[in-house]
């Protein structure tokens, strides 16, 4: 399990660019390049694309390393962010048949199945030193993408995990355009409202979440 | 890029995050992004609160010269300290190498107190520079002497190594191992028929003490042919 504290504890080192700079950077690279490769390949579905994206990333997080706020940022989705614009970015520009690769999903195309099986939610997930409302907002998002129309969920999974535009979305799924950004912008709209009211202190949710653990 | 509601930008951050928010929209987000602090607001509290965390399912085991490029691109050799200054014993081992080195100097100099005259034998300069040293050698090629236009020392891991290079070819033979180019010594007396016209002096670079083989290891920095 990644440990956020020791991320954020690499980050720093390197971007102190002092002797021991180069090997905080390869232990942070050590770490979490296969999960960053992870979440590249899912979104370009080329692997040497997906290499491309993990160089870049790397490029700018070691760059980009001195502005890294620790306290106002969460070392690994920052680092995941990043990966997955670069990647969006290359997908865009490259003209590769992105559906053809999409369809061979190879058995990640059962959105809860993929929710539980390539994220994690337990309560551990970022290590002892996490703030308490990112743990429960995550037990909250789980819940709330469980609770959304299957469509509206199969619409969300597609385009964040496997990288699909509009477009792909409406080729894969075989719907109208119109259809399928309605269920991004639903879906999108649904859960936050759903997490939002579970966040409420005043919220039913809140306490029974609360109360269940 | 103006918003017209916090719907609108709570619309936008979901898609932006999602990743369907693409292209020309997508860029005008990001600079908006840069210029208006309510939406840089509005998109960390989405991200701290929507971020998903990639389990170890999610993991692709990356190409070995994916980090290699990175370690050349980034020029990481910089920020690493050099690997002999992490083994304290290497240090020690040098400067041994260097102050016995000083000693056969040491000695060699001694010896060499009885002047003889010495006679300008070579011209040594490095490849299409003009000569900085001269080599002068003894009329019974006992001694042999250098001096350089300008101090040329060598680091605290290296040493020079001069070396004979027969007239008639063949392998490179080590006249002396030294740490500046100004410098007495006493030619072998193995050597001392060899070093004649038609002869060449090189001097290399080499680790401290001399070349670990028998022959140039390093860089040859100067070499001259002996005209007598």
């Amino acid at each position: 399990m990644l440990d956020d504290q020791e991320i954020k504890r690499l980050l720093l080192r390197a971007a102190a660019r002092d002797e021991g700079a180069a090997d905080a950077f390869g232990r942070l690279y050590r770490l979490t390049a296969s999960l960053v490769l992870g979440v590249a390949q899912r979104v370009v579905g080329r692997r040497e694309l997906a290499e491309e994206v993990l160089h870049d990333t790397f490029v700018k997080i070691w760059n980009a390393a001195a502005t890294f706020d620790p306290l106002a940022n969460q070392p690994v989705a920052w680092m995941v962010a990043i990966a997955r614009n670069r990647a969006l970015d290359l997908v865009a520009s490259a003209d590769h048949a992105r559906v053809e690769s999409v369809s061979d999903l190879a058995g990640e195309d059962d959105s809860d199945a993929v929710l539980d099986r390539f994220y994690d939610w337990s309560e551990n997930a970022a290590g002892a030193d996490e703030a308490e409302d990112l743990r429960r907002a995550r037990g909250f998002l789980r819940r709330c993408l469980g609770e959304l129309a299957a469509v509206e969920r199969q619409a969300l999974v597609l385009a964040y995990h496997h990288g699909m535009s509009h477009g792909d979305l409406a080729a894969h799924l075989a719907k109208p355009l119109g259809t399928v950004k309605t269920w991004v912008r639903r879906g999108m709209d649904n859960l936050r409202a759903c997490v939002e009211h579970c966040m409420d202190p005043r919220s039913d949710a809140g306490h029974a979440m609360k109360g269940e653990r | 890029m103006r918003f017209s509601s916090h719907r609108l930008l709570d619309a936008l951050c979901g898609e932006y995050l999602v990743g369907t928010l693409r292209g020309r929209p997508r860029r005008r987000f990001e600079r908006a992004l840069k210029q208006e602090p309510l939406v840089a607001a509005r998109l960390a509290y989405w991200q701290r609160t929507y971020a998903l965390r990639p389990s170890n399912d999610m993991r692709v085991q990356p190409d070995p010269n994916t980090w290699r490029r990175l370690e050349a691109d980034l020029d990481l050799a910089k920020y690493r300290r050099p690997w002999w200054q992490r083994v304290g014993l290497w240090r020690l081992w040098a400067t041994a190498a260097t102050a016995a080195l000083v000693v056969v100097i040491g000695m060699q100099v001694q010896v060499f107190e009885g002047q003889r005259q010495l006679v300008e034998v070579a011209k040594l300069a490095g490849k299409d520079q003009p000569p900085t040293v001269t080599a002068s050698l003894s009329k019974d090629r006992q001694f042999l002497e250098l001096r350089s236009v300008r101090p040329i020392e060598a680091g605290p891991q290296q040493s020079y190594e001069l070396w004979l290079i027969p007239k008639e070819g063949g392998a490179p033979l080590s006249l002396a191992v030294l740490g500046r180019l100004d410098a007495r010594l006493i030619v072998p007396s193995a050597q001392r028929a060899r070093l004649q016209a038609g002869a060449t002096l090189a001097v290399s670079v080499e680790p401290a003490g001399g070349s670990p083989t028998g022959a140039p290891t390093g860089p040859v920095i100067l070499v001259g042919a002996i005209q007598t």
